[in-house]
């Protein structure tokens, strides 16, 4: 990757107006968007120097368990200033190391609006984790000449505000160490709302269009500090590296910030701090010092975020305490307010555990969802469908879901069919149905303006429509031309939207018809940088510009609903969505939207799908193959190896781009193909007990290598490997025709090459040799993986298959892992209506223990078995295990890795021990 | 439950046929009860031997007998489980008495999934697959009954035509050498011809000189008087213009100066030129165009406007207005001056980048599905245009790099498409014209046509005589008007010859049975698509009154199985189009199936008797699958004979 992003972007821009004139295909519109200088608050805050904050707090006080306090300002030096109302401070603390801090205009001074406060997205569970402060102890910190007041966090850790200046953050109890603060460089603004008055002229205009902004300026700016952190992570969506790299300081020419705004953008180039087509306002810093923090902004409105280089406040003179390791980041919203919570970790997993805990855990997928999709703009009739769907067939490639695109429609109005190209829908999924496939079609929110198409009618008439800024109907242009949209932030126009995934509403949908949400962000065709203008209205008089970055959010949120309801419950949602925010991943899955068939781009999507994992949206992924563009075979192919790992696997194209369904680029590169697709299938049990792990605590099922090294700085900065739970380590292959590839293992254990069973040493980098066969992936000593190795159509099939666990020995000859089973699709899983499974082998003996509560009851069964124990790193030489409690024997033999795939050492194998995944049991290798 | 599906369907299929209370009983078997289960017939005696010792197919591995069809996978190569789904990659025969044996893959045995119409592949309790062998054993016998009556209908068309496209190609071989003989004489009774009539004019143009010569002088003073008037008029004009241009009204009066000058030139020429002026005046706007303010943007686009409605009127004559206004948008795509686009323009330019269609073909296909559902008016482009442009026009912008841009790539496209479509019809046409034209000539039963214009040549060369002056006007004319018709048909003769030449030039094939095609056209239609396939010229398809081409007449490929077509028009952001053309047998020529499996690469589907060969239906597999269907099956036996046959198996 480019080392600093700045020199490269103007060459890259010069490059694609370049191939622009040379291939006639047009690229990233980049003036089509705003910068910050163009952004008149992002442009004033940047420009803000340190410690022009004057705040202060006073009348600090306990009240309904929360700290509470004024910010106040001096009063103005000249009359003509405006005197500043005093704002509201508030500080909450939750279990399990989570601080609140809010900060808005006081309601009892009668601002000219409420501002807009992001509804539904903390859990109501959180409130009630809410601890009840009782009291504050003030004490004068060293240094500082007034008072801080100080309340209790969680066992060794404190919440400190600093009254003047003002100043927040959360410390260490023994030693006092900081771990995060909020305006400790005095960087903090609030904007007040304000009635216009004559002469007020707060238009903004950009390209033709006009904001008019009837409130005035009303941005919100402050300065957060991670302490001991040697990076930050976090805040997507950016095509860029994980590690976020500073946006301003010393070395860093003219970068723009990080921008989260959610844009539907044509053809985005691979590195670039560029907003994309959602936004989790999430930031986590990770150091090896400490390890990890977290801070989460929940605010709607378009932020932008710079990380500043250190030295970046060189003039300012002032040290702050343990500034080593420190990293600073400035926070800047159009609106909204200051609703922000601080994570105190200390370990990664902990600060996931603590941020899911406000916006929600991942939903648990529905089982098919988790296995190989098969879309393209566009399969476009039934034969085309019954086509593409046999020669999966015909080649022995395993597929769960077919995906219908917008040209399924009748002119593109959602819900409906185009008869002429799908006569039989129901037939046509029926069909699929009966090899345990499934279908999605895409659901958009512009809906057309079509006084015959009953859905706009029916919107129109019961005013269900987002409104300009002079109240009429919202009227933009998407795919079906003239077309407005639902204003998804009132909850009785999303019950309304649910209701039309009924199979009685949605006419030729059946059971097996999932939903994809694209172009929410929303994209207009026709508007501001292609979405929404800021002015328009929605429900409560919320301006769009409040509530823009979660707009696809509610859009998905009542699709998921729609689809819960079609099932009366029982049935998982499967949504897709391209727009998304905090919050997201409880209603389904996302992808990477519209990125292209080049090797940089297969390359960045793993800091992408990272980056959305650790922020809470681990069901993810990048279309593998790439959207825009032919890919050359090559690519493809390394794109399948990795993209059998992405939490989200699914191949998409570009209506304009040549088929490039698996069978299309000669036998040997089906094979691949099918062999990286069986690959996924056969670890589809350990993928599943990881969604499962996800759900229950938030960890990301995809991971950065710090997550389970954290103290391994090797790993920081390495985007290009990626752990798949606590057992994979994968490696992607970004260039072409590459012989040799350095792959870092971290730990101090070994690692296995999952392919081969070669042995690897930890906390090292290895130089490998690559074969076009697979990319490298590792399972790590200690671990014990679960897979299912028949092949099957597809996932549905393989039910009641048996398995095979893989144990990986460390040094001491020892291994643990999990399986979970569940139904797959219900929701019963929640009544406790699930396997999960506790592997331990230790001593030359294998147990199998449950990790269910009451594991008295069981109220989900499986009748499969074990077939096959591989033990990867024992020596050879026995010959027989003993089962118990049956006391039965088996016989051990060396036998293949994987069945018929390439030549590897024979591992020991425990073959046909055939005991029931769901029981206790032990097997005593003799 | 989806299972279920299945199953009901295939009850309904067999109906009241007690013979799926037969074939459940028979899929029951157990792998326990059949050890060879999965097994092919020609591999069972490897199985079958007594050893205890059972070998791996590849060698790889020696393994007790009792690991065969054990549900554990051993040999890498999968010979140990042809019954069971252990080895991924394996294959499991299903004998499907009454119909086609079948080879899985194992990961269809126990999947749940009835594969073979026997359901020996489902056995281990999950599903329960009816037998169905004999019903769909019978529709294959049916299709294939049916597919051996068209071969053999076929196979007789095909000789048919065979024998009437050689004694075509004869009978034109033979036009085509007598056309040769015959155009050698007409050749030179052409050459007297033009000799004579040269001398005739050598002596009119000599009077002439002599009458020219009296009024020169007069004459002389005439024209240096006209040049002078000419001259002032030709200024005047050009400062009217230019005024004109600058308040921005319509071009005409420069048009209509143009034709007062030059009236007497050829249109076309005219009109390339005025194209040419209008077009460097266009490129000079848009590099410069930085338009700040609405009035002056309006202007520009009136300007631009001018050129292209001369085009279209020079084209496509009553179509002028839509086309025009086509353009027009197309041409502000290709400046991308998005402040300057109505709402709708620019959502139509954005939603462009994803398409690749321009906005101009968009606006025909929105606008007619807008046509289908009456929508107001409020949305067609030309109303939101003349209300929305003075608003959104206001601002100023840095674009001027996006008018170098883009004005490179997309003019290129365009001239490609509009040249296309131009081109695309004439040869179509102008066979079929060449051919009714001809049979004046061509007609062999009036041998004496040629024989008479020798004689009436001879009889005007004998009966005028040379050089007289004053020269007898009526002979003149009648020289003149008997060398323009021989000349005229010695011409058509050619071209005769050479579009015989041409024919005779072309693979019809090993048989000539492709001939017929020659002069054929095969029409499709597909949803709202007619595709045109002409042998040997061209593809085409047409929606409305736009035609695409797909591809010119490329060759045949794949031992005359196919047909391709290539270098068709120009895709967006793709290649040129294709199409293949796959041929089988059948009664009549008839194109189904059009499809585009890939970006702007089409594949249709002739079915044509020239496909029937007799080879093909003696061919093994033919034979083969008549045999499984007819001979092995016990064709002429009640059913119920067959299937117990196959139960006691």
């Amino acid at each position: 990757m480019a080392p600093n992003i700045n020199p490269t972007l103007p060459l890259l821009l010069l490059l694609l107006l370049f191939t622009l004139h040379l291939s006639s295909v047009s690229a990233w519109k980049k003036e089509e968007f705003r910068t910050c200088n163009q952004t008149p608050f992002c442009k004033r805050a940047r420009s803000r120097k340190p410690h022009s904050s004057s705040l202060f707090a006073t009348d600090v006080a306990i009240l309904d368990g929360a700290l509470t306090a004024n910010l106040r300002q001096p009063p103005p030096e000249s009359p003509d200033q405006d005197q500043i109302k005093p704002l509201l401070f508030t500080l909450s603390v939750n279990q399990n190391g989570v601080v609140r801090v809010k900060i808005d205009e006081d309601p009892s001074l009668d601002p000219p609006k409420k501002r807009f406060e992001v509804p539904d997205v903390v859990l109501p569970e959180f409130e009630s984790t809410k601890l009840w402060l009782q009291r504050f102890q003030t004490e004068t910190v060293d240094g500082d000449s007034g008072p801080s007041s100080v309340v209790y966090v969680a066992d060794g850790y404190e919440a400190v505000l600093r009254h003047n200046p003002f100043e927040v953050y959360v410390r260490e109890k023994q030693g006092k160490r900081r771990v995060l603060s909020l305006n400790s460089h005095g960087l903090f603004d609030f904007e007040q709302l304000r009635v216009k008055q004559e002469g007020d002229d707060w238009e903004e205009r950009f390209k033709g269009h006009t904001d008019v902004r009837p409130y005035g300026p009303q941005s919100i700016s402050f300065d957060v500090s991670f302490f001991d952190a040697d990076f930050v992570y976090g805040i997507p969506e950016h095509a860029s590296s994980f590690a976020l790299r500073p946006t301003r300081g010393p070395g860093v020419d003219d970068s723009e910030p990080y921008r989260l705004f959610n844009l539907d953008v044509f053809e985005y180039i691979h590195d670039s701090p560029f907003g994309l087509y959602g936004s989790i306002p999430f930031m986590l810093g990770h150091g090896k010092a400490r390890g990890t923090s977290g801070f989460f902004w929940l605010n709607a409105a378009e932020m932008q975020i710079d990380v500043l280089g250190s030295g970046w406040d060189a003039e300012s003179g002032i040290l702050l305490p343990e500034s080593g390791g420190r990293i600073d980041t400035l926070w800047m919203s159009e609106a909204g307010i200051v609703d922000t919570f601080f994570f105190i970790g200390p370990g990664p997993k902990d600060v996931v555990r603590q941020y899911t805990s406000v916006t929600g855990t991942p939903a648990m997928p529905q089982l098919f969802s988790t296995a190989y999709h098969q879309c393209r703009w566009n399969y476009r009739d039934e034969e085309d469908v019954e086509n593409v769907d046999s020669k999966f067939d015909e080649h022995d490639i395993p597929y769960d879901v077919l995906w219908l695109d917008i040209e399924h429609t009748d002119g593109k109005r959602y819900f409906t069919w185009d008869r002429v190209l799908f006569p039989n829908p129901e037939q046509m999924q029926n069909k699929l149905a009966a090899k345990g496939r499934h279908m999605v079609t895409i659901v958009d929110p512009h809906i057309k303006r079509d006084e015959s198409f009953h859905l706009h009618k029916e919107a129109t008439s019961k005013g269900y429509y987002v409104k300009d800024a002079t109240g009429k109907d919202y009227d933009g242009w998407c795919w079906p031309g003239s077309s407005s949209y639902p204003d998804m932030l009132n909850p009785e126009i999303r019950s309304w939207w649910s209701e039309k995934f009924s199979l009685k509403n949605y006419v030729g949908s059946t059971p097996w018809l999932y939903i994809w949400n694209d172009m929410n962000e929303p994209s207009v065709f026709n508007g501001p940088e292609v979405t929404m203008p800021r002015d328009a209205l929605h429900y409560g008089g919320v301006e769009h510009r409040e509530l823009h970055n979660a707009y696809g959010y509610y859009f998905h949120m009542a699709t998921s609903d729609g689809l819960v309801k079609r099932g009366d419950g029982k049935d998982r949602p499967f949504v897709l969505s391209r727009a998304f925010f905090s919050g997201s991943q409880r209603y389904g899955a996302v992808w990477t939207g519209d990125n292209t068939a080049d090797w940089d781009q297969l390359r960045v999507s793993v800091p992408m799908i990272l980056t959305l994992g650790l922020t809470g949206m681990t069901f993810s992924g990048a279309d593998v193959g790439g959207f825009f563009g032919n890919p050359e075979t090559e690519l493809l192919v390394r794109w399948y190896q990795l993209g059998a790992y992405y939490p989200f696997f699914r191949a998409h194209a570009h209506h304009d781009t040549k088929r490039r369904e698996p069978w299309l680029f000669g036998e040997r590169n089906t094979e691949l193909m099918r062999d990286a697709i069986h690959t996924r299938y056969a670890l589809l049990p350990y993928f599943y007990t990881l969604f499962r792990e996800a759900n229950t605590s938030g960890v990301p099922v995809m991971r950065p290598l710090w997550m389970e090294f954290p103290s391994d700085k090797a790993t920081f900065s390495n985007d290009e490997a990626f752990m798949v739970g606590n057992s994979l380590l994968v490696q992607g292959i970004y260039t072409e025709q590459v012989k040799h590839a350095s792959v870092y293992l971290p730990g101090g254990q070994s690692w296995y090459d999952l392919r081969t069973g070669i042995i690897y040493k930890g906390g090292t980098a290895h130089k490998l040799e690559v074969s076009e066969e697979t990319i490298p992936a590792f399972q790590r000593a200690g671990t014990i993986i679960p897979r299912k190795d028949r092949y099957r159509r597809s996932s549905t099939q393989m039910a009641n298959d048996p398995y095979t666990l893989v144990i990986a020995l460390n040094g001491s000859h020892a291994a643990e892992g999990e399986l979970y089973i569940d139904d797959g699709k219900s929701f019963e899983f929640k009544q406790g209506a699930y396997i999960h499974r506790h592997f331990v082998f230790s001593d030359g003996k294998l147990t199998s223990s449950s990790l269910v509560p009451n594991a008295g009851r069981t109220l989900f069964s499986s009748a499969c078995v074990i077939e096959r124990i591989i033990v990867l790193g024992h020596s050879s030489g026995p010959k027989n295990a003993l089962i118990e409690p049956s006391n039965r024997k088996a016989e051990i033999e060396l036998g293949p890795l994987w069945l018929r795939r390439g030549k590897s050492a024979p591992v020991l194998t425990i073959r046909r021990p055939n005991v029931p995944v769901a029981d206790d049991w032990t097997i005593k290798i003799l | 439950m989806k299972i279920y599906i299945v199953i009901h369907n295939l009850f309904l299929i067999l109906g009241v046929l007690f013979i799926s209370q037969i074939g459940r009983s028979a899929s029951k078997s157990l792998l326990s009860t059949n050890p060879f289960l999965g097994i092919a017939p020609q591999d069972e005696n490897y199985y079958k031997t007594s050893s205890e010792i059972f070998k791996c197919k590849d060698g790889s591995k020696k393994l007790n007998r009792a690991q065969v069809n054990d549900d554990f996978c051993d040999c890498p190569d999968a010979s140990d489980e042809p019954g069971t789904s252990a080895c991924p990659g394996g294959k499991f025969y299903c004998r499907n008495a009454g119909h086609v044996p079948l080879l899985l893959f194992s990961s269809r045995v126990n999947d749940g999934i009835c594969d073979c119409c026997d359901g020996s592949d489902e056995y281990d309790g999950k599903v329960k697959c009816p037998n169905t062998c004999w019903e769909a054993g019978k529709v294959a016998r049916d299709k294939l009954k049916k597919k051996i009556v068209t071969y053999k209908e076929g196979v007789t068309l095909r000789k048919q035509q065979i024998e009437q496209a050689k004694l075509a190609i004869a009978k034109e071989e033979e036009e085509l050498s007598k056309l040769k003989s015959e155009e050698k004489i007409l050749k030179g009774l052409v050459q007297q011809l033009k000799d004579r009539k040269e001398q005739i004019e050598k002596a009119e143009e000599k009077e002439r000189l002599q009458k020219e010569e009296e009024e020169k002088k007069r004459r002389e003073a005439e024209e240096e008087a006209n040049k002078e008037k000419s001259k002032a008029e030709k200024e005047a004009n050009q400062e009217k213009n230019e005024v004109k241009e600058q308040v921005g009204s319509e071009e005409e009066p420069m048009e209509s100066t143009h034709d007062d000058k030059i009236g007497v030139l050829d249109q076309d020429v005219e009109e390339d030129k005025s194209n040419s002026v209008a077009e460097v005046e266009h490129t000079d706007k848009s590099e410069n165009a930085s338009p700040t303010d609405g009035i002056e943007q309006h202007a520009a686009e009136g300007k631009e406007e001018s050129p292209v409605v001369h085009e279209t009127d020079l084209h496509a004559g009553n179509e002028v207005s839509p086309t025009s206004d086509q353009a027009t948008k197309q041409e502000n795509d290709v400046a991308e001056n998005t402040e300057g686009l109505s709402r709708e323009e620019l959502g139509r330019l954005v939603a462009s980048r994803w398409t690749g269609e321009n906005t101009g073909q968009h606006t025909e296909e929105v606008d007619a599905v807008k046509h289908d559902h009456h929508e107001s008016h409020e949305e067609t482009p030309e109303d939101t245009h003349a209300e929305e442009y003075d608003g959104y026009a206001s601002e100023t912008d840095d674009d001027s790099q996006r008018y170098d841009n883009d004005d490179m790539e997309d003019p290129v496209d365009e001239d490609f498409g509009e040249d296309d479509h131009y081109d695309s019809s004439p040869p179509y046409k102008s066979d079929t014209e060449d051919e009714s034209d001809f049979s004046d000539i061509t007609s062999t039963s009036n041998p004496s046509w040629l024989e008479k214009i020798q004689q009436t040549v001879r009889n005007i060369l004998n009966a005028v005589n040379l050089f007289q002056t004053p020269v007898d006007k009526s002979e003149a004319a009648h020289i003149r008007k008997e060398y323009d018709e021989s000349s005229a048909k010695l011409s058509k003769m050619q071209s005769r010859i050479s579009s015989l030449t041409q024919k005779l030039k072309h693979d019809f094939g090993p048989e000539k049975e492709f001939y017929s095609f020659y002069d054929q056209c095969f029409e499709s239609k597909e949803n709202k698509y007619v595709y045109k396939l002409c042998p040997f010229k061209q593809a085409s398809q047409e929606e409305g009154h736009s035609t695409t081409r797909l591809g010119r007449w490329d060759k045949f490929e794949d031992s005359y199985r196919t047909m391709l077509f290539s270098n068709g028009e120009k895709c967006w952001n793709g290649p040129d189009r294709s199409l293949k053309v796959k041929l089988r047998c059948g009664l009549k020529n008839e194109v189904t199936d059009v499809d585009e499996p890939s970006r702007c690469e089409y594949v249709a589907l002739l079915s044509t008797p020239a496909l029937c060969l007799e080879e093909k239906l003696k061919v093994s597999s033919f034979y083969q699958m008549f045999n499984l269907l007819f001979l092995s099956s016990a064709l002429d036996s009640p059913m119920v004979k067959c299937c117990r046959n196959y139960n006691r198996n």
